[in-house]
């Protein structure tokens, strides 16, 4: 077992975990945090996309073990965060999910778009989308409901973050 | 008697949905979110060969007590699959290899432990001896003399063999006779929520609590019932939210009664959540339709006749109900497409191969047969050197021909397919997109345009699934309304919403009726305790259908509020109108929340004999019982590289009809949702077959889902025509946008090289297809020879 401290949606969680635990599976299965999905495990549906650090990250693709001494937010830390009210209310608004089994992941994706670029054209928006699978809604909704929120954003983002990629 | 809304008209509303809320928030709860107390995993160990016989399955030392095999489970019924038809083979499909499997990753036996992880590790420890049979692997060599055999009590390796022959031969002998071949590969549903079962007997109410991530829990429930021998008052199915179906989770599969079975024999819960490679190799399989057809026209473009065979490659068993005939049945159905084509001669094939057996998939059957006939229709346009706009629009029904009865059967019922046809040239611009290819591209890319035409029943009820001699009959849907004392309102359906907003559509619909606010109204399924029967969501037919029974439901119940209405309001119920949610009568007006207290619970202001409660269990079914069809026209404008094959999607502009809209935001997400399912379908989606059985696209890094890049923001155009036979006009609309998109697709890249006569009769339209057919059709013109169609 390795003993873990994460700062987790703000608070200090100390765990003993299985080397070979995923972040999400801890996410899920240890906190109880089940907004963050689990759509294919390996790294490419972008369901469980995570923030690590700042960083957009598959939580299926992170060992827990490598999260010690980080701060993960999820969803669920996200629900008092601006940006991620604006975007909820454009995804509402544009008719942006239909499951919803996505919507988590394309959340966070999402924000993490909008915190690297300034009022993003479509263009952009897909090309960043273009590790987060949507079965449902073939997309158009999801983009114009990010390119509508990088609109209506009152300050200039954040400067981005050092990675120049996001993605784990 | 007036029913008028306060303020608005729900019918026709882009209401926002009631559902998104808890999904934006994170508080989803599917069926891998369902915590249960005491929970252990499964992981099951399946067939690495696609045709075996097992020998033995040895359990790890120590693990023998959490490891089952079929013999470990109680003894257990076998569904019989498919239609009931004497001529349709039974394909016992037992939860557990029953010592042979027919296709790779086949249930062999289950592991439970406290988590998956450890659970798979306890089904590496498994060791299993398969002694390989031949794998069948080619539908169309399946059905020759001498070939291997998956059941060896059948003659050959059809579940069904079957014809369909209308008009006169006669027809067939014209002077255009074009003869082609076309694919339609295999590939996933892919939802993306894998499936998923959680099963436990509750004590308290005696009885098997069943989790599954369901398109319809009440059939289910009747096959699980049978399969594990209990009568249905014990079996309790619940359909937490679905993340997604498209058909994928419309069948009863092995590991939904291995599941249940383990249930009752460990005594504590137990739950497979199915990954993602389980999900691309053992579950639902969809299209795999192979085509060879000759279609016959006059010289002067009329089209007269289909003839030819279909091979559905349908996997290794029947799924229950109803298995993969339907395939057949309604794609030769469809091959006339929306044309006068009066001339049918077809011999449809559904064949067992060792591969995972086929279920629904959105479009079922229909985006094969499109993709045919629509295909065939450019090649005779080709063929005459006619543009293949115009061919359609000579052939095609005619609003004043409707309502027309096809070749094979269909009745079309109501719209203009002309319109159709012509307002999506327009929206395309088809004589801009000549006049860009009169001139080199500078990027040298090729530039087509393509069109296709789909119709899409729907709503068909008793009549039509009787002909279909399906197991079930999904002839009807029902609704129980029940107004609470404060006058808001619950309705429970039997059908299942999965994303396609009926929390929203159905609260409208109930709104409209009631003259309440659609926030006054809670729509409530997926649960086999609390709902009505019904039989789930596909076939694009929960807005006729469950729309239908909230309608007649809330119409049963607003002749009791009106009539209690009258008696406090002293006056007669003919003088009585519906408002804003209260009776109004001449001199005053009383809420329904006085009317339902009264009900509930201060029954003595109730007219003399009436019974208490405001509760209405209402089914429902459509006047026209052969469905309602809605339709439309895809046209596509691709850009091809030809060295490399890589089709771009340029425009992408439908024009179609469903009728009336309940709700035009959430019919136009349909449509763009289909299309991308579609143009997965026509360009990425595929799960090819090694000859020896193996399955090659295993993860997300071989099966390709269309993202954002790929998928284009589709123009939308409605035309309406309502329908006759549903409440308000509605026709169903779910799949509709998955049918016409490789047919539509193809052609554009047909049309792109047309000058050099190369042949896309197969999808998905890989890089590599499309280059190596372009390379065939250049070397057979440098050649002088035609290429092979």
């Amino acid at each position: 077992m390795t003993a873990i401290t994460v700062e987790l949606n703000g608070v200090k969680v100390v765990d003993d975990v299985e080397p070979r635990l995923s972040l999400a599976d801890f996410l899920r299965d240890r906190c109880g945090l089940t907004a963050t999905h689990l759509g294919c495990e390996h790294g490419a549906c972008g369901a469980c996309t995570v923030m690590v650090d700042g960083l957009a990250t598959r939580s299926c693709l992170t060992l827990a073990a490598m999260a010690d001494g980080r701060s993960v937010s999820t969803l669920e830390g996200l629900r008092g965060d601006p940006l991620m009210a604006l975007l909820r209310r454009h995804f509402h608004e544009s008719h942006a999910l239909q499951c919803g089994f996505c919507t988590p992941g394309m959340l966070i994706a999402a924000r993490d778009i909008l915190q690297r670029h300034t009022r993003p054209d479509d263009k952009t928006v897909r090309h960043e989308l273009s590790g987060q699978i949507c079965r449902c809604t073939g997309y158009a909704n999801i983009v114009k409901a990010i390119v509508a929120a990088g609109q209506k954003m009152p300050q200039e983002p954040s400067p981005p973050p050092p990675a120049a990629t996001s993605q784990s | 008697m007036v029913v008028s809304s306060s303020s608005d008209n729900w019918i026709g509303a882009s209401l926002l949905r009631k559902e998104d809320a808890r999904h934006l928030l994170g508080h989803g709860m599917f069926i891998a979110d369902v915590r249960m107390p005491g929970v252990q995993d499964v992981a099951f160990v399946r067939s690495d060969m696609a045709h075996a016989q097992v020998r033995r399955v040895i359990k790890p030392v120590g693990g023998t007590a959490q490891v089952f095999t079929l013999s470990d489970l109680d003894p257990m019924h076998i569904l019989e699959a498919g239609p009931e038809l004497a001529a349709h083979r039974h394909s016992p499909y037992p939860a557990l290899s029953d010592g042979r499997v027919r296709y790779v990753g086949q249930p062999i036996a289950a592991c439970i432990a406290p988590s998956r992880a450890l659970a798979e590790d306890l089904a590496d420890h498994v060791e299993v001896e398969l002694e390989a049979l031949p794998a069948v692997v080619d539908c169309v060599a399946a059905m020759k003399p001498g070939s291997p055999r998956l059941f060896d009590t059948w003659p050959d390796n059809a579940f069904i063999a079957s014809s369909v022959q209308e008009g006169d031969p006669a027809l067939a002998q014209a002077p255009i006779r074009l003869r082609r071949q076309l694919r339609m590969n295999r590939q996933a549903t892919v939802s993306l929520e894998c499936r998923g079962v959680l099963a436990h007997w509750d004590h308290r109410h005696d009885e098997l609590v069943v989790y599954l991530s369901t398109q319809g829990g009440h059939v289910v429930r009747i096959g699980l019932a049978r399969a594990l021998g209990l009568p249905e008052n014990k079996v309790r199915v619940i359909a937490p939210d679905v993340g997604g179906g498209f058909g994928g989770k419309n069948r009863i599969m092995p590991e939904d009664i291995a599941v249940a079975a383990l249930a009752l024999k460990v005594g504590h819960p137990v739950r497979w959540i199915e990954d993602r490679r389980e999900h691309l190799v053992a579950s639902v399989h969809a299209r795999d339709h192979f085509y060879d057809l000759t279609i016959s026209a006059k010289a002067d473009g009329t089209l007269l006749g289909v003839e030819g065979e279909v091979y559905i490659d349908a996997g290794a068993y029947s799924l229950w109900p109803t298995g993969s005939f339907m395939e057949a049945s309604m794609a030769s159905r469809n091959l006339t497409g929306p044309y006068r084509i009066q001339h049918l001669n077809l011999k449809t094939f559904t064949v067992a191969t060792n591969k995972a057996p086929m279920g629904p998939y959105r479009g079922v059957a229909r985006p094969g047969a499109c993709f045919a006939i629509e295909r065939l229709v450019d090649e005779v346009a080709r063929e005459l050197g006619r543009e293949p706009f115009d061919l359609r629009r000579q052939n095609i029904v005619t609003a004043g021909e409707l309502p027309y009865r096809t070749a094979a059967g269909m009745r079309l019922d109501t719209g203009d397919y002309v319109a159709a046809l012509e307002s999506a040239r327009d929206m395309i611009d088809l004589p801009a997109i000549r006049a860009r290819q009169a001139k080199p591209e500078p990027d040298g890319r090729a530039i087509g345009v393509g069109f296709a035409f789909y119709t899409e029943q729907s709503g068909h009820g008793t009549v039509e699934w009787v002909k279909r001699k399906s197991r079930v009959v999904p002839g009807y849907e029902s609704a129980n309304v029940r107004m609470q004392p404060d006058g808001s309102l619950i309705i429970h359906v039997g059908t299942q919403n999965h994303g396609q907003g009926h929390e929203t559509t159905l609260a409208q619909i109930a709104a409209h009726e009631l003259s309440l606010d659609p926030s006054q109204i809670s729509i409530r399924y997926g649960d086999t305790a609390t709902t009505p029967f019904g039989f789930g969501t596909f076939a694009s037919r929960s807005i006729v259908f469950a729309g239908g029974a909230v309608a007649r439901s809330c119409r049963m119940l607003i002749e009791k509020i009106r009539k209690i209405g009258a008696h406090l309001l002293q006056t007669d119920v003919t003088s009585t109108r519906i408002e804003a949610g209260a009776v109004h009568g001449p001199s005053g007006s009383v809420s329904f929340a006085e009317i339902a207290y009264a009900a509930n619970v201060r029954q003595e202001h109730l007219p003399v004999g009436m019974d208490p409660l405001l509760d209405v269990t209402g089914t429902y079914e459509p006047t026209e019982t052969g469905g309602v069809f809605a339709y439309g026209t895809h046209a596509v404008v691709v850009a091809v590289e030809p060295d490399t094959g890589v089709v771009e999607i340029l425009d992408y502009a439908v024009s179609e009809d469903c009728g009336t809209m309940i709700n035009p935001m959430i019919v136009d997400g349909q449509v763009q949702g289909g299309i991308a399912q579609g143009i997965g379908t026509a360009l990425y989606e595929e799960i090819p077959y090694d000859e020896i059985g193996q399955p090659l696209a295993t993860t997300f890094g071989d099966y390709m889902v269309p993202c954002a890049p790929e998928i284009p923001t589709v123009r939308l155009h409605h035309l309406v025509h309502p329908a006759e036979a549903t409440e308000y006009g509605v026709k169903g609309l779910g799949e509709g946008g998955a049918i016409a998109p490789p047919a539509a697709i193809a052609n554009a890249i047909a049309d792109a090289f047309r000058g050099i006569g190369a042949s896309f009769n197969e999808t998905p339209l890989t890089p590599r297809r499309v280059s190596e057919a372009i390379d065939r059709a250049r070397r057979a013109k440098a050649d002088g020879t035609s290429p092979a169609p």
